[in-house]
């Protein structure tokens, strides 16, 4: 079940696209202390973690909006009767739906940046750079994916899909972009799905607003290793409680739909 | 694969789809009449196990249908093909059995694989097994739906209009599968296409607001139009009392074929009816207009 998740994921067009357009963008708009300007001969880790947390500002957002029909489109495809007179449980039917679907997402995301570490090596000839990706990637980008993959896929069973998609932008600029300075806000806290304190211990010092004062202090450590792998293992704490406890309004909806 | 059902009822908020239903099929091909709207779906749906009743019984193959233990077990055994039935576009008929498969717990790859194989044959799609479903016609998904409600040879299956939006051919030939399929199986078709049922059902119930109004011999539906089948020549207007069925334009007139009481016409000639003039006797008898 998880491979045709996955197939269908990556088959889809506007996966690619959306990875294509954002990734796009963030290239061109980057500002000057975007990693296409980091000096030459700076360590490999240094290059990798400024191109990951560059993609981190807006891909999220795009996987977010492509994953979001991923389980209410099988009503609206007309798979959803089928589905409901199989054996299989709910809980399971979501479990595999967002571990292919997500996995997939996660192939473009990791694509993005194989593609940003292929130019980086036509400059800088430092074949570290691959490797670097591959483990920013796990470190700062797939945490967020895997949170926000969870949000995305189950969310819309409750709130309709473009309803999940239009709070998903509020919640995507106000809970990672903006500084917790002028609002309280979720920006620079261990909940923050845009890899900011991941991406602070591997830089060595702040990426984006980890650890900056704001609402919810206790939510705001320095950055740091403890920091950066507590930040890490709540996401996917939280991405794994939502999925399992998406189970009993999946067979509710079942059980109602006339 | 036996199935009773004693004063079931389902309700939908305020909207009563079952309002106590007794139903008993013992095997073989059984036929579920019923305008739309009748409740055919929803019946069809608590027999898959898919939604439970609001209350009465309903037991299949010796389950329980009210628990959802007896809805699992049911679902183990089922093929269920909904009407409706939608497909995942960028997949191939091949790929959606095999999902299909893996949920319904065919664990074994080799022998799902195999048995997938066999039945693209068996419906005539091994030569577009590997194109993709978004292409495929109306036809053609249907035959896809009836190969995943074969997935796992299952000892029920559950078809619910089966042959809506079918070409004739394409009809027929459904049929004729469907048939062969119920010599081993209890098969329940569910139709508004009376035809459907003529051609392949021995037993029928006919629904109609929820109720049942109807079980029995599919050759005692049609004696409910005994006597009140009529047929008629005229060049003139249809005939203005009873249920005109059918109207063959012909030389020297239009032959109507009419379900009344009454003789309709001074020159009417009483007929033997047909399934669908019992049919449309019988819901005559239950709301009778002028």
């Amino acid at each position: 079940m998880i491979r045709y998740e996955f197939l269908m994921q990556i088959r889809k067009r506007s996966l690619w696209i959306t990875t294509a357009v954002l990734a796009g963008a963030l290239v061109v708009l980057q500002g000057d202390r975007g990693p296409r300007y980091v000096p030459a001969g700076t360590p490999a880790r240094i290059v990798m973690t400024n191109w990951a947390i560059l993609l981190s500002i807006l891909l999220p957002l795009g996987f977010g909006m492509v994953l979001a029909d991923r389980l209410v489109r099988d009503r609206r495809l007309g798979v959803g009767r089928v589905l409901d007179s199989l054996p299989t449980e709910p809980r399971a039917l979501v479990v595999g739906k967002y571990v292919g679907s997500v996995a997939a997402t996660a192939v473009a995301g990791l694509a993005a940046l194989l593609v940003a570490a292929v130019v980086e090596f036509a400059a800088r000839r430092d074949v570290a750079l691959f490797g670097w990706a591959i483990v920013v990637f796990a470190l700062v980008m797939l945490p967020g994916l895997l949170f926000v993959g969870a949000f995305a896929v189950v969310t819309p069973m409750l709130i309709t899909a473009p309803l999940f998609r239009i709070l998903f932008v509020g919640y995507w600029f106000w809970g990672n972009m903006l500084s917790p300075l002028f609002l309280p806000s979720l920006t620079g806290t261990l909940l923050t799905p845009i890899g900011d304190y991941a991406a602070s211990w591997l830089l060595g010092e702040t990426a984006l607003y980890a650890g900056a004062d704001g609402f919810l202090p206790w939510l705001r450590p320095d950055p740091d290793a403890t920091a950066a792998a507590a930040s890490v293992g709540i996401l996917l704490l939280l991405a794994l409680i939502v999925v399992l406890l998406a189970g009993p309004p999946l067979y509710r909806r079942q059980q109602q739909a006339a | 694969m036996d199935i009773k059902t004693r004063d079931l009822r389902r309700d939908f908020g305020k909207v009563q789809a079952l309002r106590g239903v007794d139903l008993d099929i013992a095997g073989g091909m059984f036929g579920l009449l019923g305008a739309n709207g009748a409740g055919k779906t929803t019946l069809m749906r608590i027999l898959a196990g898919v939604i439970p009743a609001t209350s009465g019984q309903a037991v299949v193959g010796g389950h329980d249908l009210s628990t959802r233990e007896g809805r699992l077990a049911v679902k183990r055994r089922l093929g269920y093909l909904p009407q409706d039935l939608g497909l995942y576009p960028d997949l191939t008929p091949r790929e959606f059995l095999d999902y299909i498969g893996i949920l319904k717990g065919l664990d074994d790859a080799a022998a799902r694989r195999r048995q997938i194989t066999d039945l693209l044959d068996m419906v005539g799609l091994s030569d577009v097994a590997g194109r993709k479903l978004k292409g495929f016609s109306g036809g053609m998904r249907r035959r896809v739906g009836i190969a995943q409600a074969l997935l796992g040879d299952p000892a029920l299956l559950i078809v619910d209009e089966p042959t809506a939006g079918l070409d004739p051919e394409e009809r027929i030939r459904f049929r004729t599968l469907l048939s062969s399929l119920a010599g081993t199986r209890t098969v329940l078709l569910s139709t508004h296409v009376v035809e459907d049922v003529a051609q392949t059902c021995r037993e029928t119930a006919v629904m109609a607001a929820g109720r049942i109004v109807f079980t029995g011999p599919v050759a005692d539906l049609v004696s409910a139009a005994e006597g009140v089948t009529w047929e008629v020549t005229t060049a003139g207007p249809a005939p203005a009392h009873g249920v005109v069925v059918s109207a063959v334009s012909r030389a020297d007139g239009t032959r109507y074929r009419v379900v009344s009481a009454e003789r309709p016409a001074p020159d009417a000639v009483p007929v033997a009816p047909t399934l669908e003039e019992g049919y449309v006797a019988l819901m005559r008898r239950l709301s009778p207009t002028p």
